[in-house]
């Protein structure tokens, strides 16, 4: 009951004609973004902050717009896969198997369909299982003093990165250096300017949002240049719905494959890109008797799109609940939300439950707003696939560069931003995750601070670290994490050598 | 090789980092003090640097010749981009780096320089008036 008053109050948040507009335009953005090749939801959302706080948007105003986005990236994706065969962002790639076989066979219209309603049913589910596991989560809060927090910040960098199967000493390199740009600027506690090389630009710290524009849009565009993907790709026609509904919503294919990636996204380090591969997996060791996955089966639509939709509301649990992003787009948000002064983790529901709840509310709105845009209106994204690329990156470059100086009016900024898209650029072609980096940026300063009011707590005894049952728990999750990823590259070393030698 | 040249470079950074770090001083109050954060950190990236020295990962596939030109041309735009960008002012500024952009991603010259104004102004527009950003108008030419 309690749940539901608190969601009620969080409706009438999300009512106010301003924030359906705001959630408006999020989905349409963010189903936009999503489509086009190119710019996926972490660099989208990346690009868009500035704009948020351009516009001098309240908290709560800019998470809705923010998560619209994100939700509509997770609807987008399957446009470009389904008429174009290239996957819109990441997420969107099984879509390709099933999504363009269908179209095609002419099916395009029924493809998109099957994959706006299944999507709506896994982000409205997850969006259910944030709304019920989220307050749980939170009530957790008074077990977490500065110890507990430092345990769970240490885990959130150390190990949200290190499933994703990169080589794990370069995950953890990626955190640390993360830490390490966090501690540039004037030490909250002493006063003393740090690592600032005299520079006063340098004396606030490195802005979070100037360096993921950085690492992620200007270095997408760097990547590109070595592609040279820039022309028009060949479009198939979108063309009538041609099935009744009865045969465009798949129950149990839906339901499974929202479940499974309603888990995977709450767990911290797999997002929603993994949570669409095991969802089409699953689908398709449970579905495929008779070898149609792979050549136009519907089932192999819905299962992945409702999986990463359902993955993307489960990314939000830990992020809103504990402050420990599991994605990078996830990562952004957080990012802004604590250049808004917001610091998310356990006590956000104590003191914001406004801001809380208004954004769950908002989930279910914007949920509800995609599946109405792309249905009709999918015609109108899909003419937007023909734009070729080579006219839309500059764009994203170009708006990169308007946002940074937007926030800060100086050089200085968009000289490091670009610096941050060489360093990008330079991490992904060797394999360095830039999740942990941003983690890092993002967690190294609460978790400095909360390191030492731990130590001047206890009088400088380190014990106070592994007192309590909880702290010792995190601390063993995050060795095990660690333990993990290094036995699989021990292991993936000793597969792969044979090859190369 | 090249993890070799990044965790060496990882070990010279981190020697530095965790040097500086020592001219910072604590509080009374702090027994932890600004310093001893950053120290466990150098210690951490030197032995993960070593790590990469001594078990690199294989030589991933850098792009030669033409595309490296590219990307390196795009980045002195880039750069000069962000120093000119108030003295020259947006339009003018958005409408060269836009193009060229274009350019290397394969447009040819004339609807290159077309879609780089479109852009420019397209932005400018938007922003200043959607959203009533002031964006530089340039101080090279108007005197100012």
């Amino acid at each position: 009951m309690d749940i539901l008053s608190s969601l009620g109050g969080g409706f009438g948040v999300a009512l106010q004609p301003f924030n359906l507009v705001l959630a408006l335009i999020g989905c349409f953005l963010g189903t936009v973004i999503g489509a086009l090749p190119g710019i996926g939801p972490v660099n989208g959302i990346a690009i868009l902050i500035p704009l948020a706080f351009s516009m001098k948007l309240a908290p709560v105003e800019a998470m809705i717009l923010l998560t619209s986005v994100y939700y509509g990236t997770m609807f987008g994706g399957r446009i470009s896969s389904i008429l174009l065969n290239i996957p819109g962002d990441a997420p969107a790639v099984m879509t390709c198997l099933d999504g363009y076989p269908m179209a095609l066979k002419g099916k395009a219209a029924d493809a998109l369909a099957i994959s706006a309603i299944s999507s709506f049913v896994g982000g409205t589910l997850a969006t259910i299982g944030l709304t019920i596991c989220a307050p749980l989560l939170a009530k957790a809060a008074i077990y977490f003093g500065p110890p507990e927090y430092f345990a769970l910040f240490v885990l959130a960098v150390v190990a949200v990165g290190g499933v994703g199967g990169a080589n794990p000493a370069k995950t953890l390199i990626a955190g640390m250096i993360g830490l390490v740009l966090s501690t540039v600027g004037l030490d909250p506690a002493s006063g003393q300017p740090r690592f600032t090389f005299d520079s006063y630009e340098l004396y606030d710290g490195i802005d979070f949002v100037v360096a993921a524009i950085g690492l992620f849009a200007i270095s997408e565009f760097l990547m590109f240049l070595a592609d040279k993907e820039g022309g028009q790709a060949k479009r198939l026609p979108v063309g009538q719905i041609r099935s009744s509904f009865r045969d465009l919503i798949f129950p149990a294919a839906t339901l499974r494959a929202s479940a499974l990636g309603f888990v995977i996204g709450v767990l911290p380090g797999a997002g929603a890109t993994m949570a669409s591969f095991l969802g089409y997996t699953l689908e398709k060791k449970i579905s495929d008797k008779d070898g149609t996955f792979g050549k136009g089966d519907p089932r192999g639509v819905a299962a992945p799109e409702a999986a990463d939709n359902a993955a993307a509301g489960g990314n939000l649990v830990p992020m809103l609940t504990l402050g420990i992003p599991g994605s990078g787009a996830t990562a952004i948000m957080l990012g802004m939300l604590v250049t808004l002064n917001i610091q998310p983790g356990p006590l956000l529901f104590e003191r914001q439950p406004d801001l809380i709840w208004g954004l769950v509310a908002a989930l279910y709105v914007s949920n509800f707003i995609l599946l109405v845009l792309n249905i009709p209106l999918v015609g109108i994204f899909a003419r937007l696939l023909t734009i070729p690329t080579r006219y839309l990156m500059p764009v994203v470059v170009v708006i990169s560069y308007v946002g940074v100086y937007s926030i800060s009016n100086s050089a200085f900024d968009l000289l490091l931003m670009t610096g941050f898209g060489i360093l990008g650029f330079g991490m992904r072609k060797m394999g360095f995750s830039m999740i942990p980096l941003v983690l890092g940026m993002l967690l190294g300063g609460p978790m400095e601070q909360n390191l030492r009011r731990a130590m001047q707590a206890s009088g400088g005894d380190w014990a106070i670290l592994v007192q309590s049952p909880l702290s010792v728990g995190l601390h063993l999750a995050t060795i095990a994490m660690v333990a993990a990823a290094i036995f699989y590259e021990l292991r993936r070393r000793r597969a792969a050598r044979p090859a190369v030698e | 090789m090249s993890d070799r040249i990044v965790g060496l470079g990882l070990m010279i950074l981190a020697a530095w980092y965790g040097w500086s770090a020592g001219h910072y001083e604590a509080d009374f109050s702090d027994p932890v003090g600004p310093a001893i954060f950053p120290q466990v950190l150098a210690v951490l990236i030197a032995v993960l640097g070593l790590w990469l020295v001594f078990r690199p990962d294989p030589e991933p596939r850098w792009d030669g010749g033409l595309v490296l030109v590219v990307q390196a041309a795009s980045i002195v735009l880039m750069l000069a981009y962000a120093l000119l960008l108030v003295p020259v002012g947006f339009v003018l500024a958005t409408t060269v780096l836009a193009g060229v952009l274009a350019a290397m991603l394969g447009a040819r010259p004339l609807p290159a320089v077309v879609s780089g104004a479109a852009v420019a102004v397209g932005c400018y527009v938007l922003f200043t008036h959607g959203l009533e950003l002031a964006l530089p108008t340039g101080t090279l030419f108007a005197g100012g």
